[in-house]
């Protein structure tokens, strides 16, 4: 996958392969966000009931959410960097031949990178904001 | 209604076909906020925060509706035509991104604000509240109390203290919610929420269940008095008490009655034989505001109706209808229960 940036022009074939990849890549901050969201909830719910040092879940969740943002950040650089809009100054990317595929993916998880990044500030601040179970 | 007609006197100008409806509907709308039941009709410092919040928000959502008819007006009949490109960009990511995640995660971390002060400890007295179906339990335990003052379906509280109400539930969820005073709190089962409020003026607020919980969900109400602290600690040392005791005729015969129709199964009153849990303490239920829940006022009326018809009153109500007691024996239960101050 390190050949992102390099312009592989020779052979639908091999770009081909590197695409399912990418494509799988597109997906990797709405995971992020959709597992911290089920951990956060999941987690301080299961310590409430059964009585469990809340605080300190929160101060774990809260690391827990500094790395998962840090994790969607690095996605959302790859991803900018594959779309690579400044260097070909093609938005759209709509002609269809393989580079365009690769660079359309790239922007892709970029925007969705932003949404899921957005995504978990929302859902960690209840983190920062309250203290225990109420 | 009638203070709030002259409202709609400059409004009459406004044409088109919704026009009537606005004119006819404003003098409606705005009535909803004032009363004794209403969030916006503030009489308490939580309910004062929320309000807040809640104009806000809708000045806002104003200011944005008129923005976006504004701009949607100007370009389709002002300047229709081409939009120049070089506004797309900035109007997209600007408009479409920025804005609404800037103004949603200013609202969310106000809301999150705002909930830490609902729950803060309070001045002393607690009051336990659980929701019954389709009836409230209340317990008074003021501070460094062993053994609380029961009693239901009626709030009372000092103005300008902070109390603390620690909520359950019997079978179903309920919730617990004063709009005057302050926000909602759900009532669990097998689980004790709690909510903190701090009344800021006198006066009688109506609470309400707000979480569907069967078929008489809608008549579960309650009145809330916020009175001064003095007259409050004079009320609770006499809800401590036991019942008074029945002087005249028809009260002593009810007094009898409610006992041998077997009312006490179900029903407590403090200093007679009655001592039942399943239904709401009678000790002093001629000195509440409401009778069944917020159903209808207190009075002898009132009582004989309740006690003959309240499986019509309320729908799937626990208690069964004294339909076959005589008028007569009605109005005896209803002066003895009217005396029990
Ligand atoms: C099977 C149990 C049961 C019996 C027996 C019973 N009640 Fe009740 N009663 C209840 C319940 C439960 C409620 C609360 C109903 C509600 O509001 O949903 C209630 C409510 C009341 C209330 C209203 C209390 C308040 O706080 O507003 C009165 C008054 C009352 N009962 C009087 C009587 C009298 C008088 C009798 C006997 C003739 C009687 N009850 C017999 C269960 C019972
Ligand atoms: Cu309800």
């Amino acid at each position: 996958m390190s050949e992102d940036r390099q312009k592989t022009r020779d052979g639908e074939v091999e770009e081909f392969a590197e695409e399912q990849a990418s494509l799988w890549r597109i997906t990797l901050s709405p995971l992020a966000w959709a597992a911290h969201f089920v951990i956060c909830y999941g987690l301080v719910a299961l310590s409430c009931a059964k009585g469990l040092p809340v605080e300190s879940v929160r101060q774990g969740l809260i690391v827990f959410s500094v790395v998962v943002l840090a994790l969607i950040g690095w996605i959302g650089w790859r991803a900018w960097r594959q779309w690579d809009v400044r260097e070909t100054g093609d938005y759209l990317n709509q002609q269809g031949k393989a580079e365009d595929r690769h660079r359309f993916l790239g922007h892709a998880a970029f925007l969705l990178s932003i949404i899921s990044f957005i995504g978990v500030v929302f859902v960690s601040l209840p983190l920062l904001l309250l203290e225990g179970c109420g | 209604m009638g203070a709030r007609s002259g409202e709609y006197g400059s409004l009459r100008r406004v044409d088109g076909i919704g026009a009537p409806f606005f004119v006819l509907g404003l003098p409606l709308f705005l009535s909803a906020c004032s009363g004794r039941q209403s969030a916006l009709d503030v009489a308490g410092e939580d309910a004062a925060a929320i309000s807040l919040l809640f104009w806000v928000m809708f000045g806002a959502a104003c200011l944005l509706w008129v923005a976006m008819n504004g701009l949607f007006f100007f370009l389709s009949r002002i300047r229709p035509g081409q939009f120049p490109d070089r506004y797309v960009q900035p109007l997209l990511i600007g408009g479409g991104i920025l804005l609404p995640t800037v103004l949603l995660a200013a609202l969310l971390v106000w809301g999150l604000g705002l909930l830490p002060d609902q729950r803060a400890p309070g001045d002393g007295l607690r009051i336990k509240v659980t929701g019954e179906q389709w009836w409230w339990r209340v317990e008074y335990w003021p501070e460094g109390a062993e053994a609380p003052v029961v009693t239901a379906n009626e709030i009372r509280m000092p103005v300008g203290e902070r109390v603390e109400f620690l909520l359950g539930a019997d079978k179903v969820i309920h919730s617990f919610w004063i709009p005057a005073l302050g926000g909602k709190m759900d009532m669990f089962p097998g689980r004790e929420t709690r909510v903190s409020l701090r009344a800021e003026r006198t006066g009688v607020f109506r609470g309400q269940c707000a979480e569907f919980c069967g078929a008489s969900h809608a008549w579960m109400a309650f009145e809330t008095v916020v009175m001064e602290p003095d007259t409050f600690d004079a009320w609770l040392e006499a809800e401590a008490g036991d019942a008074l005791m029945p002087v005249e005729g028809a009260a002593t015969r009810g007094a009898a009655l409610f006992l041998s129709q077997g009312c006490g199964a179900c029903h407590t009153i403090r200093g007679t034989e009655a001592v039942g849990q399943v239904g709401p303490d009678l000790t002093h239920v001629g000195g509440r505001l409401s009778l069944g829940a917020g159903r209808m006022g207190v009075s002898t009326a009132g009582f004989t109706r309740w006690i003959g018809h309240t499986e019509a009153l309320k729908p799937e109500v626990q208690m069964p209808s004294y339909d076959f007691l005589s008028t007569e024996e009605l109005d005896d239960l209803a002066q003895y229960l009217v005396g029990l101050k």
